[in-house]
């Protein structure tokens, strides 16, 4: 990172800055650069907002490796029940059992334990801090031209605070009672009564206590990111100029600040279950041929407070993957985002609308059926925003002049996601439906094509995107094309056939199958979801590669914007200090899509406006 | 030694891939980067009309060939009567979101290809069209308050409990790790109450034997039905939760302790007309599923055939431990004479094994002589000294 | 929410940032006791619930947090017009004030606990435990920053820099807003 630009070279973009921008003193307050001085605060404790991005990034790749393989292992236990497992014993150990003939299989228990581990880290630690984390951290500041968060020092807490709650549910996976396996719903008795499952004992105590600490990162995250939208917008940045993206991590950062303290009460609740003999969800429950003392607490209210996060937390994964793929799919088509307002409308309809729909995941929970004709109506409102949404992605090709990379491929493999994984949600949405299809495969396929893969989708053509911005250079485009291809066709090949074993009926979450007839005919189906699933992982074991190869020995990127867009961020230096601009901060003058206006290929949001131009939206 | 071996494989073909992509960028620095661009959209553009086609062909054509999978069709036709209500919304709804979801991936993938980037094209400057938001605003607005509608107005039915008067049958389901236990109420039609408290290994259930509604309650191992009568099943949970799932009858509803819940349907089907169905023969004497007409053990052909031997399931459906996908019991819809015939040869379970033991309240000196029926807890219910 | 087009001079008359995110904080501190007293309404209306009258005790507590509520804003008006003795008299006085709230919150359950109602007794007692508990220990925070603040107020001399307003309005917005939180907690209470 040491490479400093030697050559004066005279950019364009710093004449408009230094021309408008405005002057904050930046040097004057910053004469040597306290926060860089060493390797420590440079690349550990850093508080600079680029490096924890990165942070983030790389501790949710690490974590979305594990989840994944961890997904491989309980595939081939799906797919292959029989097959002798015995060569994985070297590395899950105890969670193999080897018989007397050399067979190793599976135990149940830690295929629950999988799953469970497989859930909580691929949406929590990946989907959420891996995602929403790296780009709000790294696009907030850039896009809307602050130096900064408004709070460095929280920033770099919010990431540690992450670390260490990552690092308690690695380690509760060495615990001798194995990690949690009740699910990653983590619902009451299961989760609260260690005579319940092996994994309710420690391995719950470490997960709730893990999650906690999550909860206080997204928390300490979600308040820089709200301040600085409303606070720290350079000179010019109204609300109604800033990109997409950052309009997607905003309304995120709302609901996560809003959804998650909930998540805590509940956790909170849980734990005074578990530990002071308190009754909020236990009630009449025998087990392990004893009678509890617990009277009058409802499982059900526990599941009411984690959907009011649940809920919400799909939208905080999706959200930020719609912002990026709006802003990489218009720049790549040279063209304007379709319907700027209306995408901001329905961002913040989806917003509002995710709190008001929580107890669709409980119709078949024995609530009063009757509340379901509220949340059945709000539940259908949300794919009127999300229509609105997918239209106007596919307007915006409409006449494009597109540009194949590889985050735009992987934008226009968002769009087909969500509308494929969108669809679906149209059938569990309407409780009638939901009867059938409550806790089956479909419900499996729904929500990884349009939160699981969609979002990663939405994550990948991040990264291909703002790589050069994050690291200087480009990741190699050929691998990242193959990486697309058999991605798409990978995650369709895993996810697709899974709605045909749940209209069959085939419930999630069975070890196997074979103990009923009316689940055990599909084979077939099942080994080819678990070679599929595999083959795809190698596809992602590519990206990886490309990812570290090219932080060393990428192409280099000689000019400041090499995609020719109009944002804030690409008129930093290639490589950015701490305070990202050097001189004055750069002061906008007119909206983020003015792609191919008046015959210009691309006019940069700090270029003022022509003398009769009008603002284009 | 696998392990190591797919390792190594999978470095080597890294290898040759990094070898790849470097040969590419190499070819883009010879040919000059807009150019060799321009080559890259139209490829990348022609794959993307390619896996357009290829894509819709699998969903459509794997739809086709699991088609006897999904609800409403074939052998999967529901075997409850608002089971079929059910059905029929699913493919209302499937008939419009298969018409969306073909026509937004073909336009999707089509416009990707004909507007790929090239030199010379400008790009349409078209920011909005309010018209356009409009349209398809209202549009799936218009299309979701239909399914609403139809959704709510049949949930409504299904979820409501029988009305005070009706003729019904009553039976209840307890879950437990891991598996369900059944109670009938025997000849008064009643449940006899319960409480946890009195829960041991020989009253599973906890039921209160004082209560009288109890005495002729019988324990059976199946469901048996008769065919179109009204059933209501009483939900319990004994310890975490469960999920009383009946996939053949479109019945589901979460076991919760401490809180009793309730599905009410009738079975309009008996196992013996399914299985005839199942096994049914097309105009030409061909199977009409030539895979339930395969023997169920594949390595005995001898063995009965797969529709033979079919029986509706009673299944889990709420993840509740590590026994959660094993929780099986059979069910059989029966014709009314039948389900008399099996009703009459049951026994009260307070009969079989609670009659004549320290549990019993209703105890006397005789029959406390003979042998128990089994090994009674220390922690008998204190009503026990009653008489 | 606010989108509309800022077209006044950029950052004029903005709320600080920090003190921005603080404000922020406290909504995310409110949906976390939104949640509990959900919760409490929900189960409530599920049956099997102990009514019992609350300890006067937790009256008491409130009329203190109230007292220190005054008092520290007072040590606030007395910083920015530079009365040093008054400003440091009242500041020493709001932290007894605060301590005192948290000793009366546990004197508070202890009563509860003689009148039968234990932790573990029913739901309705277990939810005023824990959520009076989670409250006090935000409390316990603010007295933490009480500390800090007195530390500044004795060992520093006084001057009314820019930072040492902002952090005194920090600790003063917390301080309310804990207060605040309290009253509303106890009329959630009284009057559920």
């Amino acid at each position: 990172m040491a490479n400093v630009e030697t050559k004066p070279v005279v950019h364009e973009e710093d004449l408009l800055i230094e021309e408008y921008g405005y002057d904050d003193h930046f040097h004057e307050h910053h004469h040597g650069d306290k926060y860089q001085s060493n390797f420590i605060t440079t690349y550990i404790f850093s508080q600079d907002h680029k490096m924890i991005a990165k942070q983030f990034l790389i501790t949710g790749m690490f974590w979305a490796i594990i989840g994944a393989a961890m997904s491989l292992i309980f595939r081939l236990q799906l797919g292959f029940p029989e097959e002798n497992m015995a060569w994985i014993k070297p590395l899950l150990g105890k969670w193999i059992t080897v018989n007397e003939s050399g067979v190793g299989s599976l135990a149940p228990e830690f295929y629950y334990a999988l799953v469970t581990m497989h859930g909580t880290i691929l949406v929590f630690f990946v989907l959420t801090a891996g995602l929403s984390g790296t780009f709000s951290n790294l696009l907030i500041p850039l896009q809307l031209g602050a130096r900064d968060m408004a709070s460095p020092f929280l920033n770099m807490l919010s990431y540690w605070f992450f670390f260490l709650s990552g690092t308690i549910m690695f380690l509760s996976l060495f615990l001798n009672t194995g990690p949690f396996a009740g699910g990653w719903t983590a619902y009451p008795p299961l989760s609260a009564l260690p005579q319940a499952s092996s994994g309710s004992g420690a391995g719950m105590t470490l997960w709730l206590l893990s999650l906690v600490f999550f909860v206080v990162s997204v928390l300490l995250g979600g308040i820089n990111y709200i301040t600085t939208v409303l606070n720290l917008r350079t000179k010019g940045m109204s609300m109604w100029r800033m990109p997409l993206t950052i309009w997607a991590f905003f309304v995120t950062a709302i609901l996560g600040l809003l959804s998650f303290p909930v998540l805590v009460s509940a956790f909170l609740l849980v734990m005074f279950d578990r530990g002071l003999g308190t009754s909020f969800f236990l009630s009449e429950i025998f087990i392990g041929g004893q009678a509890l003392d617990h009277v009058g607490g409802s499982p059900i209210l526990y599941q009411h407070l984690f959907w009011f996060l649940g809920h919400p937390e799909v939208y905080i994964i999706i959200l930020p993957a719609m912002g990026l793929v709006s802003e990489v799919l218009s720049v790549h088509a040279r063209k304007p985002i379709f319907g700027y307002k209306a995408m901001v409308y329905s961002i913040l309809a989806i917003g509002f609308l995710s709190f008001i729909v929580w107890a669709h995941h409980m119709f078949m929970s024995g609530v009063n059926p009757f509340i379901a004709n509220f949340f059945v109506i709000f539940t259908l409102i949300i794919a009127v925003p999300s229509a609105v949404k997918v239209f106007n992605w596919i307007a915006t090709l409409y006449g494009g002049n597109i540009r194949f990379t590889a985050a735009s491929l992987f934008g226009i493999g968002f769009v087909s996601m969500f509308i494929s994984g969108g669809l679906t949600g149209i059938f569990l949405g309407n409780s009638a439906i939901d009867i059938q299809l409550h806790d089956t495969y479909f419900v499996v396929a729904h929500f990884h094509i349009v939160m699981g893969v969609a979002a990663f989708f939405g994550m990948f053509a991040g990264i291909y995107n703002w790589y050069p911005k994050m690291f200087g250079r480009f990741m190699n485009e050929t691998l990242g094309k193959i990486h697309f291809w058999g991605t798409i066709i990978g995650a369709y090949a895993v996810f697709w056939p899974m709605h045909y074993l749940g209209m069959a009926g085939v419930p999630r979450r069975y070890y196997r199958f074979d103990s009923f007839a009316a689940f055990g005919q599909f084979d077939l189906m099942n080994q080819f979801i678990t070679i599929a699933a595999i083959v795809t992982f190698g596809f992602q074991v590519l990206f990886v590669i490309n990812f570290f190869y090219s932080i060393w020995k990428g192409k280099k990127m000689t000019t400041r914007n090499p995609w020719g867009a109009t944002t804030l961020e690409w008129t930093t230096p290639i490589r950015p200090g701490h305070g990202n601009w050097p001189g004055k901060l750069p002061t906008v003058q007119r909206w983020a899509y003015d792609y191919g206006k008046d015959g210009q290929e691309f006019i940069p949001q700090i270029q003022p406006l022509g003398k009769d131009e009008k603002e284009g939206h | 030694m696998t392990a190591l071996l797919a390792t190594i494989c999978l470095i080597l073909i890294s290898i040759i891939v990094v070898q790849i992509g470097k040969v590419t960028e190499l070819a883009g620095k010879i040919r000059g980067e807009e150019e060799y661009q321009e080559q890259l959209n139209k490829r990348q553009a022609n794959y993307s009309l390619l896996f357009m086609v290829l894509f819709l062909v699998a969903t459509i054509a794997s739809a086709l060939y699991y088609k006897n999978s999904m609800l409403w069709y074939g052998p999967n036709e529901a075997a409850s009567e608002h089971g079929s209500s059910l059905d029929s919304i699913f493919n209302i709804t499937l008939f419009f979101t298969g018409i969306v979801f073909i026509l937004t991936q073909i336009l999707l993938f089509y416009f990707a290809w004909k507007y790929r980037g090239e030199k010379g094209r400008k790009a349409l400057y078209m920011p909005h069209d309010n018209r356009l938001e409009v349209v398809w605003t209202v549009i799936p607005a218009v299309v979701m308050t239909f399914l609403v509608v139809g959704g709510l107005d049949a949930w409504n039915e299904v979820m409501a409990d029988v009305d005070p008067g009706e003729e019904y049958i009553e039976i209840e389901g307890t879950g437990y790790q891991f598996a369900w236990h059944l109670r009938y109420p025997g000849p008064d039609g009643k449940l006899g109450a319960r409480d946890y408290k009195l829960i041991t290994a020989t009253n599973p259930l906890g039921q209160d034997w004082t209560d009288p509604k109890n005495l002729d309650d019988f324990h059976p191992s199946e469901i048996y039905l008769p065919v179109g009568k009204k059933v209501r099943v009483r939900i319990t949970a004994r310890d975490v939760l469960h999920n009383f799932y009946l996939p053949h009858f479109r019945v589901k509803m979460d076991a919760v302790p401490g809180m009793p819940t309730y599905f009410v349907f009738t079975p309009k089907i008996t196992t013996e007309e399914y299985r005839r169905k199942l096994g049914a023969l097309d105009l030409n004497g061909q199977p009409k599923y030539p895979e339930w007409h395969e023997p169920v053990d594949p390595s005995d052909p001898e063995s009965p055939k797969r529709y033979e031997a079919f029986d509706f399931e009673l299944a889990c459906a709420e993840l509740c431990g590590k026994g959660h996908y094993a929780m099986r019991r059979v069910v059989r819809i029966v014709s009314e004479g039948e389900y008399e015939d099996w009703l009459s040869k049951q026994q009260s379970y307070y009969e079989s094994a609670i009659k004549g033991t320290d549990d019993d309240p209703y105890k006397t000196e005789e029959t406390s002589e003979e042998p128990a029926v089994s090994e009674t807890p220390a922690e008998a219910p204190g009503g026990a000294e009653t008489e | 929410m606010n989108v509309t087009v800022a077209k006044t001079d950029y950052r004029r008359s903005k709320i600080h940032p920090k003190k921005f995110a603080l404000l922020v904080a406290c909504a995310g501190i409110m949906m976390m006791f939104a949640a509990f007293t959900s919760a409490y309404i929900v189960r409530q209306a599920a049956g099997n619930w102990l009514e019992f009258r609350l300890p006067d005790l937790f009256y008491v507590s409130t009329g203190v947090i109230l007292l220190s509520s005054i008092s520290l804003h007072s040590s606030y008006l007395a910083f920015t017009r530079g009365n040093t003795r008054i400003y440091r008299l009242l500041l020493a006085a709001t932290l007894i004030l605060g301590l005192a709230f948290v000793v009366l919150q546990y004197k508070g359950w202890q009563a509860l606990a003689a009148i039968g109602v234990e932790l573990t007794t029913n739901p309705s007692g277990s939810f005023v435990y824990v959520i009076s508990g989670v409250h006090a220990a935000h409390v316990l925070g603010g007295i933490a920053a009480l500390i800090l603040a007195i530390l500044h107020a004795f060992l520093l001399q006084h001057r009314i820099t820019p930072a040492r307003k902002l952090r005194f309005e920090m600790t003063l917005i917390y301080w309310h807003f804990v207060d605040f939180l309290w009253v509303y907690l106890l009329l959630f209470f009284t009057l559920q």
